[in-house]
């Protein structure tokens, strides 16, 4: 929610009816200094993400023609991308890692960051896990990819681990190089997407409501339940856009974890740029840009992101 | 604030969440543990447990063998970039988080832009911004495209915790310092910013790492010389040796050293200030 | 532990909440005593304060006859029966919180309803008996709007409908008050009195607010640093203080010390420095010739007078400099600093209109006299 206007555009309006004044500006409802300062990351934004995305979708109307690519207005690349099995196997493929990465992101994001708000007691020590839990965040995520290798392989550690304390005899072969190792890592490399927000949520719910609740003869559960989960829904919809578009986005974790055997919607655009198949490419890119835009709708019905991320003081 | 149990103790939920809290620490970072583990295996050292060997062997190889392309100018680009990206982000960060204080036209279109560039898939902007300078005829670099490329990817961010900042931040401190005749740019010189440092240091952070570890956008938009996750990412097409582990630990240790300093510095801010609010 | 028990369990004595403390203590891990051995009886059907500084462990004793904490020694007996180690609803009381703690998600009339939703009373039902209770309250019209939209008073009414629809036997209110300005807060505490009335259950109300407490309460309980100093009707609290604490807390009166010269008749006969004589009545006196004595006298029954030059001062009187004078509508609050016996400063309330027919000036030497039936004998502290 925005702030009250800034005072540097208060100005003084002319009160009586013969007086002169040298200058009189008038109140403008909006803030000059404000419009100056936020133009230059404006400039940014639009060059490096509207523009290119217009250019994506001029691109997907050209015509490739003997390796080269010409400016035209067909929509052959389009007919191609939707009508194609493969897109189809994509999405659905797709769909099912994201569903079952942000499921397993929901459950354990939210029970650390309940953990996290309601159960440490000093607000220090609340913090510094929470930053025990970001600061893989700003390492790289292709490093913290590969480290599941070695882990889940036949020979990996795992599978050692397993077997020298008998529970299995033969190594698991799902571990690596299936949806399962897929999964993993999306969880691994995403899940913080969703603690925050839900974090942040949670963090604005009165403490006082616990006893409330109790107070009124609610158990732990129905106060989770009926109290906690309704006021952090605006963070679980937030995480879930992230953890969505995150998902559908990728293009490296699917390859190597599952042994290059995968692919994903995004991946295909890769082989067709390596194979500078760019219009085609950029009509996939449309139809993944409107399919997340529909689904990123969907869930923003939930929740107000303007009023969830912009904090009034 | 926490949830207490009226005898006073921590009820059973406590435990049983705090185990969750623990294994998923775990998760988290046990996988990068092996790997820094297994960079530190002798020449006889393979991609899996168990560990064969003690030496920096692969440390070695990173610098001599032929696995790696120019890690030493990627390293180089990198950081430069980096600093780069971190100075940018934060300066034009800290400038949009005071414009959304005030009402301004277009603040809304703004702001669903910002969320846009989150959630676009990070390769697609890529491929977009590799396009774009393709139609305007341009060369990329990682100087220019890429730089444009991570900056859609930290600027958000940046904002985001700006957005936060401010949002704690009583208007009464700037109100104060005009009381006392302090003119709009030393209010900013000498009140808005030393307050708002930790917030700065943590907006520089996030700059400096997402940029260091930026993949997906910068793919297609850098041009012909590489940057150290682009390296990563051609030795991961060929995994044949613990070297690219090797540098994983290079990589990572540089990243843990910034952020290091940055947390360190918050916290040394914090202590001096005695009970500020933290960010 | 029967946490979803509606009525209260049929006892010894009729339900209507009468509440009894015996050796109530609370202990921290870390070895605060917040609560220091309490024993205390409020009857049922009656409108009780808890009253004292902030720290003086008045909300800790609310809290734990509210179930919400646990007391390390004691017991807690409603109509006759120990409820310690009891949920909230299990043992029969509600409690209205300090912040309102309404559940912001929720309208008025879920808020309402929440205690039978979770019991599992079928939605119909629940929302007729929300209804009725938010009719009670007067908040009929707005039982569709969320707490945001509310302001102080109706949300204040909102956390009570949501307390008694519950049937509790004792309601406990949590400085319900405080966070109102004075013209609702005073509406407030009118449209609470009348409430219990109505509803014949128990309230027990914590403030640090002596004229609240004494408008209010049929039984006014002073505490502090964790024990009971005094628990007397509002009249008894106010008039006769029993201690020099209560006396001084509860601001009626000034406390003077005297040393013992004689008890005769029923009199005793005091003397102060600077060669003062107080004369109280007493029926009974332990104190020996010599003793200190602390004394109490009521700041409304004073007059006050210019100073005269003359040797001898009259009994019951000091004299001093005005310090201050300070008009409260209905009366005056004039200050003197007056030495020693009094402890430096004495305060006197003075009826308004006769004080403007002659008023005082600041640094004016007056002196105030009192008759010896507007003093009492206190415990020192």
């Amino acid at each position: 929610m925005l702030l009250a206007r800034d005072d540097n555009t208060m100005g003084e309006l002319d009160g009586g009816p013969a007086a002169v004044t040298p200058h009189c500006r008038r109140e403008r409802s909006w803030s000059l200094s404000s419009l100056i300062m936020a133009i230059p990351l404006a400039i940014i934004l639009l060059a490096f993400v509207v523009a290119p995305l217009i250019s994506v979708v001029a691109v997907s109307v050209f015509r490739y023609d003997n390796f080269a690519v010409v400016p035209a207005f067909t929509f052959e690349n389009y007919q191609s991308v939707l009508t194609s099995g493969l897109t189809l196997s994509l999405y659905l493929t797709m769909i099912k890692l994201a569903a079952v990465t942000w499921a397993a992101t929901l459950v354990i994001g939210f029970l650390v960051a309940y953990f996290l708000v309601f159960h440490v007691r000093s607000k220090l020590i609340a913090i510094g896990l929470f930053l025990v839990c970001t600061v893989p965040f700003w390492t790289s995520n292709i490093i913290r990819m590969i480290a599941w290798l070695p882990l889940l392989g036949k020979q990996g550690a795992i599978n050692a681990a397993l077997m020298a304390t008998g529970i299995i005899h033969q190594p698991l072969q799902f571990l690596l190089y299936s949806d399962f190792s897929v999964v993993v890592s999306y969880v691994n490399l995403f899940t913080i997407f969703m603690i925050v927000p839900i974090f942040n949520a949670m963090s604005r719910v009165d403490p006082a409501l616990f006893e409330a609740a109790v107070d009124a003869g609610a158990s732990r559960l129905q106060t989770m339940l009926l109290v906690v989960v309704p006021l952090a829904k605006s963070g679980i919809a937030l995480g879930s856009v992230f953890v969505i578009t995150l998902v559908m986005g990728d293009f490296y974790v699917v390859k190597i974890m599952s042994g290059g055997g995968a692919a994903s919607v995004v991946s295909a655009m890769v082989d067709d740029i390596s194979t500078l198949l760019f219009p085609h490419a950029a009509a996939s890119a449309v139809v993944l840009l409107v399919v997340l835009t529909l689904l990123i709708a969907a869930i923003m019905r939930v929740v107000d992101i303007r009023r969830e991320l912009v904090r009034d003081r | 604030m926490a949830i207490t149990a009226p005898s006073g103790g921590r009820p059973w939920t406590f435990y049983a969440l705090a185990a969750i809290f623990v294994a998923y620490v775990i998760f988290l970072y046990g996988p990068m543990l092996c790997i820094y583990v297994l960079s530190f295996q002798g020449p006889e050292g393979a991609l899996s447990f168990p560990m064969r060997g003690l030496s920096l062997h692969w440390f070695d190889e990173l610098w001599t063998g032929g696995d790696t392309g120019d890690l030493a100018g990627a390293i180089g680009r990198s950081l430069v970039l980096a600093v780069l990206v971190m100075v940018l982000t934060v300066v034009l960060s800290f400038a949009a988080g005071m414009a959304f204080r005030a009402d301004f036209p277009g603040s809304s279109w703004l702001f669903y832009l910002i969320i846009a560039s989150l959630v676009v898939p990070g390769y697609v902007l890529g491929i977009g911004i590799g396009l774009m300078f393709q139609l305007l005829g341009w060369q990329t670099d990682w100087y220019s495209s890429a730089l444009g490329a991570q900056l859609s990817w930290t600027l958000p961010f940046g904002l985001l915790i700006m957005f936060a900042v401010f949002g704690r931040f009583s208007r009464s401190y700037e109100e104060a310092s005009r009381d006392l005749g302090a003119g709009p740019l030393q209010t900013l010189r000498l009140v808005v910013v030393p307050m708002l440092l930790p917030g700065i240091i943590a907006v520089a952070l996030f700059g400096f790492t997402l940029s260091y570890d930026e993949f997906a956008r910068t793919l297609q938009s850098v041009g012909s010389d590489n940057t150290v996750p682009i390296e990563i990412w051609s030795m991961t097409q060929n995994v044949t040796s613990p070297s690219i582990y090797a540098l994983g630990t290079v990589t990572t240790a540089l990243s843990f050293v910034v952020i290091g300093v940055a947390l360190g510095s918050i916290a040394l801010i914090q202590r001096r200030r005695q009970g500020a609010t933290p960010l | 532990m029967n946490a979803l028990s509606a009525a209260p369990k049929p006892g010894i004595a009729p339900a209507i909440g009468t509440v009894e403390l015996a050796g109530i203590a609370k202990r921290y891990p870390n070895g605060t005593l917040a609560v220091n051995g309490i024993d205390l009886r409020i009857e049922g059907g009656t409108y009780c304060c808890l009253l004292g500084p902030s720290g003086c462990g008045k909300t800790t004793l609310l809290r734990m006859i509210a179930g919400h904490e646990n007391p390390t020694d004691g017991e807690i007996r409603i109509d006759g029966m120990n409820v310690v180690g009891q949920s909230p609803r299990g043992r029969g009381t509600a409690m209205m919180f300090q912040s309102y703690a309404l559940f912001p998600h929720l309208t008025v009339r879920d808020n309402v309803a929440f205690s039978l939703r979770v019991r599992g009373v079928a939605r119909d039902a629940r929302i007729a008996e929300a209804d009725r209770v938010i009719e009670q309250v007067q908040l009929g019209a707005l039982a569709e709007r969320l707490p945001g939209q509310l302001s102080g008073g109706q949300q204040q009414r909102v956390a009570l409908a949501r307390a008694i629809i519950t049937k509790p036997r004792v309601l406990l209110l949590d400085e319900p008050l405080s966070a109102l300005d004075e013209f609702l807060r005073l509406q407030m505490r009118a449209e609470l009195k009348d409430m219990q009335k109505s509803l014949g259950i128990t309230f027990i109300h914590v403030t640090h607010t002596q004229l609240e407490a004494v408008a209010v309460a049929d039984q006014v309980v002073v505490m502090a640093h964790g024990s009971v100093r005094q628990s007397a009707d509002a009249r008894g609290i106010y008039a006769e203080p029993h201690s020099a604490y209560v006396a001084r807390f509860m601001g009626g009166q000034n406390v003077l010390v005297g040393r013992v010269e004689a008890f005769a008749a029923g009199t005793l006969t005091l003397s102060g420095a600077g060669g003062r004589t107080f004369l109280l009545r007493v029926r009974e006196n332990e104190a020996k010739a010599g003793d200190t004595v602390t004394f109490a006298v009521r700041r409304d029954h004073i007059l006050l007078m210019r100073a005269a030059m003359d040797g001898v001062a009259p009994p019951n009187c000091v004299t001093g400099s005005i310090r201050a004078i300070e008009y409260q509508g209905t009366f005056v609050k004039v200050t003197l600093a007056a030495g020693a016996a009094t402890g430096g400063e004495f305060v006197a309330y003075l009826e308004e209109g006769g004080y403007f027919k002659t008023p005082f000036m600041v640094g004016e030497t007056v002196a105030c006299s009192w008759s010896a039936d507007d003093a009492q004998v206190v415990a020192a502290d």
